[in-house]
């Protein structure tokens, strides 16, 4: 029996098959019967179907053949300069054979490119607009240069409505036949807070239990997916026991590959939401922006976390005696 | 009395020199093939750890074979002009008065790429005409900057002697010197040296000049002050001094590198200063510190150094305030070095199996960590035959189902499944 992760194998194909972003879609459905593309930025939170409309894209444009004028980097795993001097330049400067004479470049995660590589995207991008369309695509646009935002066409991608959502998941219940309680069906629409990548992989891995899905199952299948347990580490943390944190912390680093930025994004949350009093979040907060803004600049993540941890310990033990 | 004994016991024969026996030969060899007319390579490139005897093999050669030697090192033949000028002397064999002449250039290590890029290019010129013997030594012939030479240059690697040969070259010096010795404390001097054998004639110096007899005993103390011992001291003196200065002093006389430095501090520091006050005021200094490491790395300005030692030691002993010292603390060995090389196998293959998933699942190896895998892990501890399909599907390899069903048995139960 042959299996895919569900999330491709029901990832929609033609743009004609994707059920939500109604106006995103007529648009770029436009750009299909001109057979022409500006360059696009597709903007959005994770999951709703930004790299799929960009697939489907090229998809349509040039039928089954169009991987072969299609090229997917993904700049988190190579945001340098020197991806665009080797890779995006060797792509982007030959001709494409065929009916249109472009090929598109989708740059997958663009928010995650060193300032210098956008710079450096800046003339390529102009000087091979003949040849290459690219579609950058990104969580925030905001943190795309604006010089690249200004020669590209923004599309603005938002949460899927939970019909749209519905239907999606629905549709692959049915197909995979599998079986599932009401309420395990509200509880996978709970934890993927919108996002259908998340809702989709939390399905197949709940249903590769075999057994019907309740709510316990989903929890547990969020629960082990998440290892990295921002929250738990917080407490030990403000509990004063700044040592097991730390080992928490370096577990999430080092054993689960959690990346820095998402645990300090945890934690700016978790604080607002705290019980601690107004004046020690700000405190906080001022702490945890100096340190991500360290982060980005490159520094050590755990000795850097770790600064914040002991401002946590501190936090724990003042809460404590002032209550 | 003044001159050290690696001067004054320097080998003067090619039987004098331990070790290498081979690389002695082919050296030789290559020398006395002149005589027959110019070889192919005209220069020969002798590599290998310091301390070894690589120097010494040209001097000796030189010697015996009656060539005037003319050494040039580091200092000398940086510039394209430098080297124009010593071009001068290869440009023919013989010397004014009959004899033949060897050029020496000594430590190329030392010739900077960037700086002496001009003098790398012309001395690739001379190599290739010279009509003299020229001998090159470096530690690693196989540094970037040494290909072009690399291709006009005979290659002799020299490695460490063994133990037993040290030995025998210590004994030899003690013989002259008059020393009475035990052959376990040479031996313990040979292996402390890692078989360096100028080091290990320095050390045999500082233990046993002016004595008559060197036993045992005598170098036993070397033993008892290792490096940690050295990390210690500062780690105590930086934790409890509570003095800036000596804490500071404490870690620029330690000679210790300043990176593994930071890391012992990093990881014991919470031990000690135990207040969550201190600990705050510690943990910042430590966090300033490893920005000026980054900043370091990045522009290689190693002055900034200074900076990165005045934080760790001096920054994190006048944090101490309220904490009270309670009692006796051992110290402990950097945690996160210990796990960084504990996972480092799983790490790597974590980034393989990321790389599997991004070429399937259009999200980058980065991202595919945290929100594809601990799902594809559930599935594959759960569901043998689904995750036979999604190894099929993902092209996993063996260690990578492995990775993902967590355990021998399982891995095996979902390989019965694939085809």
């Amino acid at each position: 029996m042959s299996y895919e992760m569900w999330a491709e194998k029901y990832r929609p194909k033609s743009l004609s098959k994707i059920i939500n972003q109604k106006e995103i879609v007529d648009r770029l459905q436009s750009f299909v019967k001109a057979k022409n593309v500006p360059h696009c930025i597709f903007a959005g939170p994770p999951g709703t179907g930004k790299t799929t409309a960009a697939l489907c894209l090229a998809r349509d444009l040039y039928g089954t053949g169009y991987r072969e004028h299609l090229m997917e980097l993904n700049a988190s795993d190579e945001r340098g300069i020197k991806m665009v001097r080797e890779t995006v330049k060797t792509f982007a400067r030959t001709r494409s054979i065929g009916e249109i004479p472009f090929k598109i470049l989708i740059l997958d995660e663009a928010d995650n490119m060193t300032s210098d590589a956008q710079q450096a995207l800046r003339r390529t991008m102009e000087r091979f607009t003949e040849t290459c369309r690219f579609i950058m695509i990104a969580n925030y646009s905001g943190k795309i240069i604006e010089p690249l935002q200004s020669r590209c066409a923004p599309f603005r991608f938002s949460y899927m409505s939970k019909e749209d959502q519905d239907r999606y998941l629905r549709h692959i219940i049915e197909e995979e036949n599998i079986k599932i309680l009401d309420e395990g069906y509200d509880a996978i629409f709970e934890v993927s807070e919108g996002d259908l990548r998340k809702a989709t992989n939390a399905l197949q891995a709940a249903a590769s239990m075999g057994k019907v899905i309740d709510p316990e199952t989903v929890y547990s299948v969020i629960g082990r997916a998440n290892p990295a347990d921002v929250n738990e580490m917080i407490k030990t943390a403000m509990k004063g026991d700044f040592l097991e944190a730390r080992k928490q912390l370096r577990e999430m680093i080092l054993k689960y590959g959690v990346a820095g930025s998402d645990i300090i994004k945890q934690i700016h949350t978790e604080i607002f939401r705290s019980m601690l009093p107004d004046s020690w979040k700000v405190t906080l907060s001022e702490a945890i922006g100096e340190i991500d803004f360290r982060l980005v600049q490159g520094a050590d993540v755990e000795v850097q976390l770790s600064a914040l941890l002991a401002r946590l310990t501190e936090a724990g033990q003042e809460l404590s005696r002032g209550g | 009395m003044s001159t050290t004994w690696t001067q004054k016991h320097r080998p003067q024969t090619l039987n004098e020199i331990v070790g290498n026996k081979e690389a002695k030969q082919q050296f030789l060899n290559w020398l006395k093939s002149w005589n027959k007319g110019i070889p192919k390579k005209r220069a020969a490139l002798l590599h290998g750890p310091p301390g070894i005897g690589k120097t010494v093999t040209v001097e000796a050669s030189a010697k015996e074979l009656k060539m005037e030697l003319v050494e040039k090192n580091a200092s000398d033949y940086r510039t394209a002009d430098a080297i124009k000028r010593f071009a001068g002397l290869a440009s023919q064999y013989g010397t004014l008065f009959g004899g033949k002449r060897l050029i020496l250039l000594d430590e190329m290590d030392g010739v900077s790429g960037r700086d002496d890029r001009g003098g790398v290019r012309e001395l690739t010129k001379v190599l290739k005409d010279t009509r003299s013997p020229v001998v090159l030594t470096a530690n690693d012939a196989y540094d970037p900057r040494f290909k072009t030479i690399r291709k006009y240059c005979l290659i002799i690697p020299f490695k460490n002697p063994t133990v037993r040969e040290t030995v025998s070259h210590l004994k030899r010096i003690c013989a002259k010197e008059g020393i009475e010795t035990d052959e376990e404390a040479l031996k313990f001097i040979a292996e402390r040296s890692a078989r360096d054998v100028r080091s290990a004639v320095n050390d045999l110096q500082a233990l046993a000049q002016g004595k008559t007899r060197l036993v045992k005993e005598d170098v036993a103390w070397l033993a008892g002050r290792d490096r940690n011992e050295v990390i210690f001291d500062v780690l105590r003196t930086i934790m409890y001094s509570k003095d800036s200065w000596e804490a500071k002093k404490a870690v620029s006389s330690s000679d210790l590198d300043p990176d593994m430095l930071f890391n012992w501090i990093y990881e014991n520091t919470p031990y000690h200063l135990t207040d969550p006050h201190d600990l705050v005021k510690a943990m910042d200094y430590l966090a300033l510190a490893d920005i000026y490491r980054k900043r370091i790395r990045d522009t290689q300005y190693w002055t900034l150094l200074r900076y990165v030692v005045d934080f760790m030691s001096s920054g994190v002993a006048v944090s101490r305030q309220r904490s009270k010292s309670s009692g006796w603390i051992p110290f402990r060995f950097p945690e996160k070095i210990r796990m960084l090389s504990r996972t480092k196998g799983e790490r790597a293959l974590r980034t393989s199996i990321g790389m599997k998933i991004r070429n399937r699942c259009h999200i980058s190896a980065t991202r595919s960590a945290k929100e594809v895998m601990p799902y594809l892990k559930i599935i594959f501890e759960n569901n043998p035959e689904m995750a036979a399909g999604l190894s099929d599907w993902l092209d996993l390899d063996e260690d990578m189902i492995e990775y993902l069903a967590g355990n021998k048995k399982q891995t095996k139960t979902i390989i019965s499944k694939l085809e």
